[in-house]
């Protein structure tokens, strides 16, 4: 599958000329976004029309939404369980599109590997996969939601689309971890290409892989999230939406906050506890 | 019998001057030939080409009878299995353990599947744990690769390369990153496999001093081609600058030093 070329052991170096350089195009580049971005806010905020609002009143009444939903949590239209139950179906989702993304960025990654797969191969995979990623999750959902109707379906197959794409890179990048010479001395024993990349670039770099799935699902839980309020996908997002938006209910508002909050703390410090622990098995 | 078979091996990368010019030697079982020659005068290549890792321009190289040129996929994967190949960066999965690495060793001998799933017999794992005892690292089995010295890395490749039960093994300058005390134990060790295990070594050196001690024949090569092919007693001091010289009748246009080992 991959051609093997008399790369020989050595490692061929060039040096790099450019970092001598003091300021080069992408420098430079950061500069002026930067500048521009300068004026710009500053034309904005000199000719802003605040002419109807009182500043300070406006402050306040911020302030005192905030401690309404931060102070005073609680719930008209669910109950504890309800809500409990509503954030095992966003986890679901969320579980679900990491897991569809994961198998298939698993052969996409391999195919993207400039250590496993011929190099027009992985140009490709890699533009394509940038280009999806380029473009928001959410944005995703709604294109898909074009053919698939607003809601779950939608909102499954596009996050998976954006997690294939993301994971596809970070996987790609941890195979490509194990030297192209190490899997030439394989291949010369006389093992094959899936031998050589199930039982040593996988293995090598299965910490990797799943921190990385880890870390696309806690992205994918916040996305969850998101996909029940914006896309109507169900799941504590969707009460979000309906607190905000239709009962205007501030306090139930910040309970759903609350709840979000604390599941992400949980995800947090479990994906913490394995990785420290991955680190001491490898 | 000759158990390898070079005749008029040709490769071109894309430079004007040939890697390899119209090699042809052959070498018997049990014999353990050493390769010397200046940096870019075409060694590694010539291991490469034996087992295809490189595939020569032009001519023919037969192992054991069997011309390796033609081979399709599964045959030269076939042959691929009894030759053994140890390399100057020592080529290991450093973040897996050295048993583990060892019985890498096997895969070619086992179905895709088999293969795939990691699944090796009773006597895999008891002669891969017999070959690293051998070689002296029965302390390290469930170490990762990453935690050993060069000599132990450097012991761990020959001990997958054993495993395979190979009728060749290839050495690219095994020594060539390695102090000179565990140049010593590599090299002893490579001897004792030609003489007791009766496995034919070919080994690329940098050391002339090296080859003249371990090795039963040497071949020089000079810019791809055979400049000396004999014996030890043979390699006069003569002899051995020619294998070295830079010859100034030729048009010297050298990529060599960019592949400097
Ligand atoms: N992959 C490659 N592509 C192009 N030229 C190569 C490649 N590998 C080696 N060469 C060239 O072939 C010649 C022989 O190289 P090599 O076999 O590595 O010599 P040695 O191992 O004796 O140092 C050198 O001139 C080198 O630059
Ligand atoms: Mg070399």
């Amino acid at each position: 599958m991959i051609e093997i070329k008399g790369i020989g052991t050595e490692q061929f170096s060039s040096p790099n000329l450019n970092t001598a350089k003091p300021l080069d195009r992408a420098a430079l580049a950061i500069r002026l976004t930067l500048l521009v971005l300068a004026v710009t806010t500053i034309y904005a905020l000199l000719t802003i029309n605040a002419n109807g609002i009182d500043m300070p009143k406006a402050i306040l009444d911020t302030l005192s939404t905030l401690r309404t939903i931060f102070f005073q949590p609680y719930s008209y239209h669910f109950t504890v369980w309800q809500g409990f139950w509503e954030i095992v179906i966003t986890l679901g989702l969320a579980f679900l599109t990491t897991l569809f993304g994961g198998v298939i960025a698993l052969f996409l990654g391999l195919m993207a590997a400039q250590n496993l797969a011929p190099k027009w191969l992985t140009n490709v995979i890699k533009s394509v996969v940038a280009f999806i990623r380029a473009v928001p999750s959410i944005l995703w959902v709604l294109i898909f939601a074009v053919a698939a109707g607003l809601g779950s379906t939608a909102a499954v197959i596009g996050l998976t689309f954006h997690s294939v794409a993301y994971l596809t890179k970070a996987y790609s990048e941890s195979f490509e971890d194990l030297d192209r010479s190490v899997i030439e001395a394989l291949m010369a024993t006389g093992a094959n290409w899936w031998q050589v990349v199930f039982q040593a670039v996988i293995p090598s770099s299965a910490t990797y892989l799943l921190s990385w799935t880890f870390l696309r699902f806690e992205i994918n839980f916040s996305n969850a999230v998101a996909m029940g309020a914006a896309a109507g996908a169900a799941g504590i997002g969707f009460d979000l939406f309906m607190a905000s938006e239709f009962y205007f209910n501030l306090h139930e508002v910040g309970l759903v906050t609350y709840f979000i909050l604390a599941f992400a703390i949980i995800l947090e410090v479990l994906a913490t506890n394995m990785k420290s622990r991955l680190m001491k098995q490898a | 019998m000759a158990l390898l078979e070079l005749k008029n091996v040709t490769k071109h990368y894309n430079g004007i001057a040939p890697a390899l010019d119209d090699v042809s030697f052959s070498v018997n079982e049990g014999e353990f030939v050493s390769i010397i020659g200046s940096s870019g005068s075409g060694k590694t290549t010539l291991l490469r080409c034996i087992n295809r890792m490189v595939e020569a321009t032009s001519g023919e190289i037969a192992f054991g009878g069997i011309v390796v040129s033609r081979l399709g996929k599964m045959e030269l994967r076939q042959v691929r299995t009894k030759i053994g190949m140890i390399f100057q960066q020592f080529n290991l999965v450093d973040r897996m353990s050295v048993i583990e690495n060892v019985l890498h060793g096997r895969l070619g001998h086992k179905s895709t599947l088999a293969g795939v799933l990691g699944i090796y017999t009773r006597e895999e794992r008891w002669q891969a744990l017999r070959i690293i005892q051998m070689l002296g690292l029965d302390q390290q089995v469930y170490q990762r690769c990453d935690q050993l010295s060069g000599g132990q890395k450097q012991r761990v490749g020959i001990a997958r390369a054993l495993v395979q039960n190979p009728k060749l093994i290839l050495c690219d300058e095994p020594i060539a990153s390695l102090d000179p005390s565990s140049a010593k134990t590599i090299m002893d060790h490579l001897r004792s496999i030609c003489t007791e295990l009766g496995v034919t070594l070919i080994i690329s050196l940098h050391q002339v001093d090296v080859a003249l001690k371990y090795t039963d024949r040497i071949i020089g090569l000079n810019r791809g081609i055979v400049v000396f092919d004999g014996p030890p007693g043979e390699l006069t001091s003569q002899r051995s600058a020619e294998i070295y010289a830079k010859e100034p009748k030729d048009v010297n246009i050298d990529l060599g030093e960019r592949n400097a080992s």
